[in-house]
């Protein structure tokens, strides 16, 4: 570096003035490349470079206007940040099983009121569950009535449909255990299935879900896409 | 706690992941670094852009301003600057036409200059004062508008190089300034 009390003739040789080129982006891609591969060895060169950035940054700190963005920018940072892509099947479904007592009651005053009827029920339930809607699944009604007599489960969509070339599958949560498949939900408002006889002791109290998956079900026996809908079974 | 012993502090927050931290840094300097992003972009939807990509990089890059050896702020601003200046390359905006009148060598330093209040000042102000007032201009259209050297070259009608060398010589002057 050169003398600071005698300035150079070329200011273009000197490191500190490149040291600013640097700072404000003006140089070429080959010779910021160039002053970049300097930087990692050279202690003084970072130190200019921080010093002038410093020094610029004081000009927006000073007289910068301040102006407030849209708050969409907060919301949308919040999605982003602190909303996983991708959630787990349980930090889906959690809220849904603390939620169980709730929604018993709500299930037997809308039963007891009449406002439910399943149509023509091919079972004759010991056990309910009424599946809400996750915020994938805005619009969606699903009940379910398990006749554990004849080991069968009926499903009633009574409102939503899957998205554009998926289909629901509806799957047993029993305590810690994997979500169990049950099977597929036809194209029908109504959908009965057979239960495996193993499952049938672990059902009172366990969270029916529904997914939505490619069309066959999902390919690996676990839930691949969202989980649009869930509840506890519940006795009738 | 000084304002950047606070912003400090939520920026090592920040780096723990704190999301309450997080909302305090954003609600205590977004309006500041929109402003930067606005004067570089002069529109608002790219500018806002840029600011949720500026705190997308606050979030997970917070671990590494402990060492980078920079004060709390000219992190921030420096980051919001350089990515508004990212973008306003990529969109190719045409530069605004600066007076080249002004801008001959011997043209007058500032009137401010003599103005300068010696101890609140910053340092960096004082020294653009010093500075003939077009040239002054010029770095300041560089650092607070993010224009290139082609930029200042259509803006004013000067060859890219007579703008280059007038540049460095502001630049030389400032730096001589400043380490004074």
């Amino acid at each position: 570096m050169s003398d600071q009390t005698t300035p150079p003739e070329n200011p273009e040789d000197d490191d500190r003035i490149l040291a600013a080129e640097y700072a404000l982006g003006l140089l070429t891609d080959e010779e910021r490349a160039l002053f970049e591969a300097r930087l990692d060895a050279d202690a003084e060169l970072r130190a200019e470079v921080i010093s002038w950035d410093e020094h610029f940054a004081a000009i927006v700190l000073d007289d910068g206007e301040e102006v407030a963005p849209s708050p969409q920018v907060a919301k949308r940072l919040r999605t982003i940040l602190f909303k996983p892509q991708k959630q787990s099947i349980w930090q889906q479904i959690w809220p849904y099983g603390l939620g169980g007592v709730a929604a018993a009651l709500v299930l037997w005053m809308t039963i007891s009121t009449e406002i439910i009827t399943l149509d023509g029920p091919a079972v004759n339930p010991d056990l309910v569950a009424e599946l809400a809607p996750t915020p994938d699944g805005e619009g969606l009604v699903i009940r379910a009535a398990v006749d554990t007599s004849l080991g069968a489960v009926e499903v009633v969509r009574a409102a939503g449909t899957p998205p554009e070339g998926r289909v629901f599958e509806l799957w047993l949560i029993a305590g810690d255990a994997p979500p169990v498949s049950l099977g597929l939900l036809e194209e029908g408002n109504s959908t009965v299935i057979d239960l495996p006889q193993e499952l049938l002791a672990v059902l009172p109290g366990a969270l029916l879900a529904i997914s939505d998956e490619p069309p066959g079900g999902s390919p690996t026996g676990a839930p691949t896409g969202a989980v649009r809908a869930a509840g506890p079974l519940t006795s009738s | 706690m000084t304002p950047q012993e606070e912003v400090e502090n939520l920026i090592a927050r920040v780096a723990m992941g704190d999301r309450a931290a997080f909302n305090r840094l954003y609600d205590r300097t977004s309006a500041k670094l929109f402003g930067v992003c606005l004067r570089v972009l002069n529109d608002r939807v790219e500018a806002e852009e840029v600011l949720q990509d500026v705190f997308v990089t606050v979030w997970n890059k917070a671990d590494s301003y402990r060492v980078n050896g920079y004060s709390p702020m000219t992190w921030l601003i420096t980051i919001t600057r350089n990515r508004a200046v990212d973008r306003r390359r990529a969109l190719k905006l045409p530069p605004v036409p600066i007076e080249t009148a002004d801008l001959l060598p011997d043209s007058k330093p500032g009137p401010e200059d003599s103005a300068v209040a010696a101890s609140e000042a910053r340092q960096i102000k004082a020294c653009l004062d010093e500075l003939p007032r077009a040239r002054a201009h010029l770095v300041q259209r560089v650092y607070l508008e993010g224009y290139s050297y082609a930029d200042l070259s259509e803006a004013t009608g000067v060859n890219l190089n007579t703008i280059r060398t007038w540049l460095r010589r502001s630049l030389m002057a400032l730096r001589e300034c400043l380490s004074r």
